[in-house]
């Protein structure tokens, strides 16, 4: 069986001004993240916390509850700041990838 | 008993390329976490222009790279977040400070709103009124002058920021990449209405000097201290050197994201 990778991203005005941008490759048929880049001009402290959060969200599958459950736990428990966005504001810009409208 | 005022050490290393200015801040910032070094305010200018990025950015998504190089502009990846800012007729400032200061709040937006209190304060000197708008701008009349970002690393702040002296939005545009070409013209208009710059706040050219005059100031006066001109150390010489060639010129670091 082949596994059809899909690419696709997502640009989100964050209320408050900021802009995030994900670009994700994910398996259409398991729906998981195959890979992830979470930019754009807002800040995290520490700023090295986002390449590990890229890093645990591989494999995951990209359901919104199991997204909000996972970063939400992990900013928690690496005592990780966000500034100009939250962790529903990153779950958002996830499924917009992978949303049709 | 009177109050003593703290001496910070105040450099100002005129004009340098994108990948030492990035350079010297994080040498900075390493020498003063490792005590050897003040609190240090830092004014400078980038020659030749530049468009330094926030670290989460995408190089590749925000910048037109070809175009950059096509007219010798350097980009550069900060260590700090925030957005792509394209460096040309400014006084950029930089503040090292250990994260447990007094002066320093412990929390991330207070600080940016205190450090922010040097910058509008300084701005007073030379007669304008300007005031915070967080998350890390400062604004004259509802319209940006200042954009400010912070890191923090081994205990200690780095801040650094632009106050603009002239703004060239068009030519800003030609450099940083837009979503929709359809609509760049709207956007630059956009812009063009929401930024401003001390030339068009003064109605007349300012020179680098007169705002760092008037930024030190205001730096004093926020942080009740005195700032005394002074040059960068051996150690943090030798540091810039080492960052620069080893993180800011290369591609590893600018486009890793």
């Amino acid at each position: 069986m082949i596994l059809k990778t899909m690419k696709s991203e997502s640009r989100y005005k964050i209320p408050g001004g900021k802009l995030l941008r994900v670009f994700l490759e994910y398996s259409e048929d398991t729906k998981t993240i195959q890979d992830i880049r979470i930019t754009g001009d807002f800040f995290v402290y520490p700023e090295e916390a986002i390449e590990e959060l890229e890093s645990i969200l591989l494999y995951t599958p990209i359901i919104e509850e199991d997204l909000k459950e996972k970063i939400s736990r992990f900013i928690e428990t690496n005592d990780v700041t966000l500034v100009g966005l939250t962790s529903e504001d990153l779950v958002k810009g996830i499924m917009m990838c992978v949303s049709y409208e | 008993m009177f109050h003593m005022s703290e001496t910070w050490r105040l450099l100002k290393t005129g004009y340098a390329d994108a990948y030492t200015n990035m350079a010297m801040d994080k040498a900075i910032l390493e020498a003063h976490s490792e005590g050897s070094v003040p609190p240090t305010v830092r004014f400078y200018q980038w020659n030749p222009p530049a468009v330094s990025i926030g670290y989460f950015q995408s190089l590749e998504a925000e910048v037109d790279t070809l175009e950059c190089r096509r007219r010798g502009v350097n980009y550069v990846r900060r260590v700090t977040g925030g957005g792509a800012v394209y460096h040309d007729k400014e006084l950029t400032y930089s503040i090292v400070i250990g994260e447990s200061h007094p002066e320093i709040p412990g929390n991330i937006l207070e600080s940016y709103s205190r450090i922010c209190g040097a910058l509008i304060k300084g701005l007073r000197h030379l007669g304008i009124n300007s005031s915070y708008a967080p998350i890390n701008d400062i604004v004259v009349n509802g319209k940006k002058i200042s954009g400010n970002a912070q890191t923090r690393k081994n205990k200690t702040v780095l801040q650094h920021g632009t106050i603009l002296m002239d703004v060239d939005v068009d030519t800003m545009f030609t450099l940083l990449k837009v979503p929709d070409e359809k609509i760049k013209g709207k956007l630059i208009e956009d812009i063009k209405e929401r930024v401003t710059s001390l030339k068009q706040v003064l109605g007349r050219e300012v020179a680098f000097d007169e705002v760092a005059d008037a930024l030190k100031k205001g730096f004093e006066e926020e942080f009740n201290i005195k700032l005394v001109e002074d040059s960068l150390t051996r150690e943090e010489e030798e540091l810039t050197k080492e960052f620069k060639l080893k993180i800011f010129s290369r591609e590893e670091w600018n486009h890793r994201r």
